[in-house]
């Protein structure tokens, strides 16, 4: 459905005509509402009590009018008031069973909507964590929070007062129906005669009541983006004095948007208004007929007996034309309850995996070395190489440093060791080519947690969750065992002992992202978590991030520590963490160019001793 | 259109909601007429009930039809009338929400870098959207049903006593537990429906800092106690909604009992009544209809309560981009530039509240000089491009262009001479051509696509633009291709020289682009600087050494000035700069 919201009287300004999907609407409502049932199943049983309590307590209402009938006739046709307090008994009966099993009903539907949505939320929390950093590099945290948060959330509304109620409504229709016709069927026949003009207006309202509601979505999205860069590029827009064009141009979006709504208004009252003048057109035709019918049979003799019949099928027919006349607002409802449900469920399909598969690659029994990466290249786009045929290897306790200029290749080395990215596939000739092995093994055909089991990692901005400091040093599995001791111990060692003691020991809280603590701070506590962690190989980036000297000097110390005697490759920014490796591996432009120790290198005169030159000068 | 906000300036004392409903005041007059008329002819319904059935117990059977035929003609009246009153009213909802809409992006636009540091794009966002909606539903939902609740209530209220004086007390003996059970209910409600909102929040807090940290939770694999993490939380946060959904779930079925323990009263006293021949069958019947019509009321009340307070609170929070102060102002009596772009500052002190920026920063660029302008990162350089065309409004006196203080300029003719690039160059997501002629006065010119070209040209990106999928209709952005950040800033200095401006502020534009790019962008500026002033601020020597003068910045104070020989002869920061970039050069060319 094409949306004419911009007559081109003038040359546009940033607007771009857009046209709204309405392929197979219906179909995709189905489709998700499909994919919901998976989650639903675990609680099939509280679904299963909330459904079979629900003619129940349909009933419970519906027999209401029937006993004013009654009522009616006691007094009317029997005249007598035992008969009346019966029904008067029978009356509060079922006034008090209708609230009972609408309140159980409506509170095990939600548990059982919550439970599952519940269940959604985790799932798709875990699927988070199998997806690829490649994802979040290019999606906002913002928008994958409010697929977790708000989207999600949403969907309880599907069993609050969506689908479900409309389940609901149908047993009461169904209900009424058989009442009617159990208590005088041809009057019955006549009232139902409204109901298929009835129809035929719903079902003309509903449709035209959909464009519209088409129009408004796409209208108000395109409202809503054109606030937001105009928000952002705000500079820009007042840098060329263009504050009216936009603003023009966006009340005419405005004027759209309030247009469709317009016409959503007055399909919808349209429709209110033509459901309850049906009502009251059924309530005439059974008056008139129930006159006409005594007239030519019985010749208005029993009338009196009629009294009751009356009564009772107006109160069904108002009971009739509510869930009629709420039939639009909950359409809406569901509309955009699904409509989150398809940005979930998108989320959801999203493939992009974190160490996907792993591959039958046999172990190289005759490697010894820590690490060995053999010809690898590698880039982010396609036939953009950011590694180009990189080959060294790191024997057990050496201690390597990686130097080069920004943008030489040296983070991507990191990130491939931990398999972040994915290196090519081994099958495929086309795509990038080399291997990484991890003490023998090839990364691909270790599992992510096996693989990321041996190594500590120190990375460059050190990220604190909130919570206490014990937490944050003992991050995973196998550092949680470490008693008090190990862990004063290990905080002696990298010097951070008198700063935690400072915040009040290891229960100290921590705040969001660590942001009580400085950047040197969380430094020195990465050490700690690292010694902690204690696995093979230790994997350093080190900050680049503007200290003051003296935390400088305590953060190379620290950094000594830590690298001495152990399996290191670090990638380096400090002259001292730099001179005093073991090798020294010089990246330039995504090449290994030189390799050796910095006094081997600073004699071959080459991009290792410009680059010390560089740093010497500032 | 019908805008009639466009000439509500801000006043001084805050923006009212009044304001914004007063032009609409007619409609909702109208609105209500059209309620009342509406609850007549309902109310009229069940009297005609009561006379038919009075009828049908007589026998009189005509009295019946001529019943059913009023019935049917009401029916047929209501129709029109409460169509009508639904459109009139909801509209104003909309119409309000339409020019409020307006208004928000008329405030936003004379907002500047203070205000949007204090309220961030997603908060400006939640304001229009959720918070204008709540404001809506006030106006429109909320009008109609206080109005027709008041009519409906006060209609049937009357009409039962005027059947049953006796009876109608009876049957309102249960109302007044309504208002107790309303305020019951309304009070927990709040509380409980605020713990859910944070349970909702603390979610969100735990997955923002498990992706904000994922490439620790990668490394440490920390994926499994994560999600046990989140799990807890997850459960905090069913509970939570539970217990709101238990008050809500049981709210309605207590109205509905207290609404049904009134029509059991009505049966029990009314049938005695009736039995007693007190009451016509065909009152009792009448009676019944009327107090059925008092339940949605009823029940609406307790729901008006909450859309008006939720409604007021949502409409100060965007009172709070309304009310904002404007941070730059032009003066009363705004001066006209003349010249060709002489830029003078005169010792200018700048500070962010208590952070100074800039301190006794003085030079003078005459008309097509250049000047670059260096330092290192929060050295002011970038603040200080930005006071130069007011997007930062600049102390009194200290700034000038062809002689004429900025504060005083012409905010217009200002921004018209000088033209500015910011930092991380900033593109709408619509095509490149949109993008390049925001800076035309005039898109719709004849001789504009000859002016873009030569933009493009100028900037060194037109044959680059070729290449795109589809030139210069490509959308740019999530929906279009992803640009370079070095196209990027290319484009963004074709959108600056398509306006043609007698001053050029780039800041920074090669800021994130590799050696290649760097030297089309140098070119570009080459181009760039004929025959205009070109104020430039860069980290990189090989930009900044083709300015006429150059001046260093250190912690908002200037360093060193002078040309490059000049500087590289006094040996000093610039020069050391310049050597290292050298090696830097010589480095990238290995």
């Amino acid at each position: 459905m094409s949306t004419d919201v911009f007559k081109k009287k003038k040359v546009s300004r940033l607007f771009v005509a857009q046209n709204a999907e309405s392929v197979g609407e219906e179909q995709r409502d189905i489709a998700l509402l499909k994919r919901l049932i998976p989650f639903m199943k675990p609680h099939t049983r509280l679904f299963v009590i909330a459904l079979i309590m629900m003619p129940l307590a349909s009933l419970a209402g519906l027999i209401q009018p029937w006993l004013v009938k009654k009522a009616v006739d006691s007094v009317v046709v029997q005249r007598s008031p035992d008969a009346l307090s019966n029904v008067v008994m029978l009356y509060a009966g079922a006034i008090a069973v209708e609230f009972t099993l609408r309140f159980s009903q409506t509170y095990i539907m939600q548990l059982g909507g919550q439970r599952t949505v519940a269940g959604l939320r985790s799932y798709v929390f875990a699927h988070i964590q199998r997806l690829g950093l490649r994802y979040f590099d290019r999606t906002p945290v913002g928008r994958v929070v409010t697929r977790v948060t708000n989207d999600i959330d949403s969907l309880t509304e599907l069993f609050a007062s969506g689908a479900v109620t409309a389940f609901m409504d149908i047993i009461t229709l169904a209900g009424i129906i058989i009442f009617m016709l159990v208590i005088d069927w041809q009057l019955s026949l006549i009232t139902f005669c409204a109901l298929p003009p009835l129809a035929i207006a719903v079902n003309l309202f509903r449709r035209w009541a959909r464009v519209a509601f088409q129009d408004i979505r796409l209208t108000i999205a395109q409202l809503n983006a054109y606030l937001a860069e105009q928000v952002s590029g705000v500079a820009i827009v007042q840098a060329y004095g263009r504050q009216d064009d936009c603003a023009d141009e966006y009340a005419e979006i405005n004027a759209a948007y309030r247009d469709a709504n317009y016409r959503s208004i007055r399909y919808d009252a349209l429709l209110y208004s033509v459901v309850q003048s049906v009502s009251a057109a059924c309530v005439a035709l059974v008056l008139y007929f129930a006159a006409v019918r005594l007239g030519w049979i019985e010749g208005g003799a029993e009338s009196a007996l009629y009294v009751g019949t009356v009564v009772a099928f107006y109160d069904y027919i108002e009971r009739f034309f509510i869930p009629v006349r709420d039939l639009a607002t909950k359409y809406t409802i569901i509309q955009s309850s699904l409509a989150s449900a398809e940005r979930v469920f998108s989320l959801l399909d999203t493939e992009e995996l974190d160490a996907p598969k792993t591959y039958p690659i046999a172990k190289d029994e005759n490697d010894k070395s820590a690490i060995t990466f053999s010809n690898l290249s590698f880039g982010y786009h396609e036939g953009r190489p950011v590694l180009e045929d990189v080959s060294f290897s790191i024997q057990p306790g050496e201690r390597v440093a990686v130097v080069g200029a920004t943008g030489s290749g040296k983070t991507t080395l990191l990130s491939l060791l931990l398999r972040l990215y994915e290196l090519g596939d081994p099958k495929d000739e086309a795509s990038w080519p080399g291997e990484i092995r991890v003490q023998g093994e090839e990364l691909r055909s270790l599992t992510r947690e096996a693989l990321r089991r041996r190594f500590s990692v120190v990375p460059q901005d050190v990220f604190l969750f909130a919570g206490e400091l014990r937490e944050n040093l003992l991050l995973d599995e196998s550092s949680r065992s470490a008693n008090d001791d190990r862990i004063w111990a290990a905080l002696e060692q990298v010097g951070a002992a008198e700063l935690v003691r400072a915040r009040g020991g290891l229960a100290a809280k921590v705040d969001d992202r660590g942001s009580n603590f400085s950047a040197g701070e969380k430094q020195l506590l990465a050490f700690a978590r690292a010694l902690l962690r204690d696995a093979p190989i230790l994997l350093l980036d080190e900050a680049t991030a503007n200290v003051d000297s003296e935390t400088e000097a305590e953060l190379q110390e620290a950094a000594e520590k830590l690298l001495s005697s152990r399996t290191s490759l670090t990638i380096a920014h400090r002259l001292s963490t730099i001179e005093r490796s073991d090798r020294i591996l010089v990246m330039h432009r995504g090449k290994l160019v030189e390799s050796g120790s910095h006094e081997e290198l600073l004699t071959q005169d080459g991009v290792y001793a410009r680059l010390h030159a560089l740093q010497n000068d500032q | 259109m019908r805008d009639k906000m466009s000439d509500t300036e801000a006043t001084t004392d805050g923006v009212e909601l009044k304001t914004f409903v007063q032009p609409y005041r007619r409609s909702l007059i109208v609105g209500s007429a059209l309620l009342l008329l509406t609850n007549l002819l309902d109310k009229a319904i069940p009297w005609l009930l009561q006379q038919a059935i009075d009828g049908l117990e007589r026998g009189d059977l005509e009295v019946m039809k001529r019943s059913a035929i009023i019935v049917v003609a009401l029916a047929a009246g209501l129709w029109i009338v409460r169509t009508g009153s639904r459109v009139v009213v909801f509209n104003v909802g909309r119409d309000v929400e339409h020019d409020l809409r307006n208004e928000v992006m008329r405030r936003v636009h004379r907002l500047g870098p203070t205000f949007f540091r204090s309220m961030p794009v997603g908060e400006v966002m939640s304001r229009a959207t959720n918070d204008l909606a709540q404001v809506r539903l006030f106006v429109g939902f909320g009008a109609l049903n206080l109005v027709n609740s008041i009519f409906a209530f006060g209609g049937a209220l009357v009409l039962m006593i005027a059947l049953s004086p006796t009876l109608t007390l009876w049957a309102l003996l249960p109302y007044p537990a309504v208002v107790f059970i309303a305020r019951f209910f309304g009070k927990r409600i709040y509380a409980r429906s605020r713990d859910a909102q944070s349970a909702l929040g603390q979610l969100a807090d735990a997955a923002q800092e498990n992706l904000a940290g994922v490439r620790v939770v990668r490394a440490f694999s920390l994926e499994e106690s994560e999600k046990e993490r989140f799990e807890e939380i997850n459960q905090r946060a069913v509970d939570a909604n539970m217990r709101l959904v238990v008050l809500r779930g049981v709210m309605w079925p207590v109205f509905m009992l207290v609404a049904s323990i009134g029509t059991l009263i009505v049966i029990w006293k009314g049938g005695e009544m009736v039995l007693n021949d007190e009451l016509t069958i065909g009152k009792f019947a009448a009676f019944n209809a009327y107090l059925a019509q008092l339940v949605w009321p009823t029940l609406a009340f307790g729901y008006l309560l909450s859309i008006i307070q939720r409604g007021r609170a949502s409409f100060e929070r965007v009172t709070e981009i309304l009310d904002a102060e404007d941070e730059i102002e032009e003066s009363a009596a705004p001066k006209s530039i003349a010249g060709r772009g002489d830029i003078e500052v005169r010792s200018l002190n700048f500070a962010y509240g208590e952070t100074p920026i800039l301190k006794d920063v003085s030079f003078h660029v005459p008309a097509e000089g250049s000047l670059a302008i260096m330092g290192t990162v929060g050295s002011g350089k970038s603040t200080l491009a930005a006071l130069l065309p007011r997007l930062i409004d600049a102390p009194k006196e200290s700034v000038f262009l062809d002689s004429v203080d900025v504060t005083e300029a012409r905010l217009g003719e200002l921004r018209d001479a000088i033209a500015y690039a910011q930092q991380e160059p900033f593109l709408f997501s619509t095509t490149v051509r949109q993008n390049i002629a925001f800076s035309m006065e005039d898109p719709g010119a004849s001789d504009a696509e000859e002016r873009i070209e030569r933009a493009c040209r100028e900037a060194c990106v037109w044959d680059e633009i070729q290449l795109l999928p589809k030139k210069l209709e490509t959308l740019v952005g999530e929906r279009g291709v992803q640009l370079s950040g070095g196209q990027k800033q290319r484009i963004a200095l074709a959108r600056a020289l398509l306006s043609e401006p007698k001053v050029l502020v780039l800041d920074d534009p090669m800021s994130a682009v590799d050696a290649k790019t760097e030297a089309t962008i140098l070119e570009a500026i080459d181009r760039a600087k004929e025959g205009r002033t070109l104020i430039l601020v860069t980290h990189r020597i090989a930009a900044a050494s083709r300015a006429d003068q150059i001046i260093v910045l250190d912690r908002g104070h200037i360093l060193e000035s002078g040309t490059h020989e000049e500087l590289v002869q006094i040996d000093g920061v610039y020069a050391s700069m310049a050597r290292r970039q050298s090696i830097e050069t010589e480095l990238s060319t290995l």
